[in-house]
C-alpha cells in the first residue's frame, strides 16, 4: 500500500519506510499503530489530526496499520489498537495504550513523553 | 483517480466483525440464482484507503466501517438503513416486499424510517455479540452487557474482555522482544 499523501498530518508509515522515516528520524517522533476497522482508532483519528496540526512544528505523527504490517506490530509487541510509541532521535522512550478519546488526553500522550 | 466499473451493487462489509462476515456470508448465498450468477457482490472493506477510493471517490474508509455501505453501479452510494433495504431489493427472496420502503405519505417513509431504526439499533448492539473489532458498545447497550456477563457469570461463562477502556485486543501472537525498556516505558494511562 502506498504511504498516504503528504498532505495529511498523520502520515501511513510501513514497514518498507519504517526504518529510514522513523528509526532514522531526527527529533521527536510518535508512531500509531492502528486499524482501519478498530472503532477505538476511528474514534481517535479526527483528534490525531488535529494535535498533528498542533504539534507539527514540533513532532512528526505516523500511523501503522497493523492489519498490513503484522511483523512490527509484532516486533514492538503490540497488544491492540491504538497503541502509541513515542520514539526520540530513533529511540523507543515510550508507550501509550488504551487513551481516551478526547484532545487533552490525545495531546497529553503525544506530547509528554516528550517534556 | 481511476474509478472501477462494476455493474452490480457492491456491499461493503467489515471482514474483522463476525456478525458483518455472517450477513455477507448469508446474502452471498441468497444472491446466487440457480445459474450461479449473484445479483449483489460482497467485498470485505480491507486495509487500503485508496482501493475503496477507487470504487467510489467519496468513499472513506473509517466512514465504510462505521456504517454499512453498498455501492451502486451508477456510482452513487446507498448508507445505513438504505443499504439494507437495496440488498433485500437486489435478493430474489426478499425483492417482492421491498416496495414497502419507497412508499411514501407525504415525503416520509415510514417503512424505511423503520428499517432505518433497526438497522441503527443493530448497529448499536452488535459488539455484545462478542465483536472484538467492533470495540466498546454505546453506553444504552452496556447495560445489556453488564446483565449477559452478569448470567454467564451465574453459569461459569466468562466473556473475553480487554483489560484497558478503549482498546481493541489483537488476537494472541507470538510475542517479540519489545525495544523500549520497561524503565523507560512511561504509561499515560
Amino acid at each position: 500500500m502506498p504511504d498516504t499523501p503528504s498532505k495529511e498530518s498523520v502520515r501511513t508509515v510501513t514497514a518498507s519506510t519504517f526504518n529510514s522515516l522513523v528509526l532514522e528520524g531526527k527529533g521527536p517522533i510518535v508512531v500509531e499503530f492502528m486499524s482501519y476497522g478498530c472503532s477505538h482508532c476511528r474514534t481517535i483519528a479526527p483528534l490525531l489530526e488535529q494535535v498533528a496540526k498542533m504539534v507539527e512544528s514540533k513532532e512528526q505523527i505516523f500511523m501503522v496499520n497493523v492489519a498490513v504490517d503484522q511483523e512490527l506490530a509484532e516486533q514492538y509487541e503490540i497488544q491492540g489498537t491504538p497503541t502509541f510509541i513515542m520514539f526520540l532521535n530513533g529511540q523507543g522512550i515510550g508507550m501509550v495504550e488504551g487513551l481516551q478519546p478526547d484532545l487533552s488526553s490525545v495531546l497529553a500522550a503525544v506530547t509528554q513523553p516528550f517534556e | 483517480m481511476q474509478t472501477e466499473n462494476h455493474t452490480k451493487p457492491i456491499l461493503l462489509f467489515d471482514d474483522e466483525c463476525g456478525v458483518c462476515r455472517h450477513i455477507a456470508y448469508g446474502v452471498r448465498k441468497l444472491a446466487k440464482n440457480k445459474s450461479g450468477q449473484s445479483s449483489i457482490c460482497d467485498r470485505p472493506i480491507g486495509n487500503d484507503p485508496e482501493m475503496l477510493r477507487k470504487l467510489n471517490p467519496n468513499l472513506d474508509i473509517w466512514n465504510a466501517y462505521a456504517t454499512i455501505h453498498v455501492v451502486m453501479p451508477d456510482g452513487s452510494m446507498k448508507l445505513g438503513g438504505e443499504a439494507v433495504a437495496e440488498v433485500l431489493r437486489s435478493l430474489s427472496e426478499t425483492r417482492w416486499f421491498t416496495w414497502i420502503f419507497a412508499l411514501s405519505i407525504f415525503g416520509f417513509r415510514p417503512f424505511q424510517a423503520m428499517l432505518n431504526l433497526a438497522y441503527a439499533i443493530l448497529a448499536d448492539v452488535h459488539p455484545i455479540f462478542g465483536c472484538e473489532s467492533c470495540g466498546s458498545p454505546v453506553a444504552w447497550v452496556r447495560p445489556i452487557r453488564w446483565m449477559i456477563d452478569s448470567a454467564g457469570a451465574v453459569f461459569g461463562l466468562r466473556r473475553k474482555s480487554s483489560a484497558i477502556p478503549h482498546f481493541t485486543v489483537l488476537s494472541t501472537k507470538a510475542r517479540a522482544t519489545f525495544p523500549v525498556s520497561q524503565s523507560k516505558a512511561s504509561r499515560l494511562v
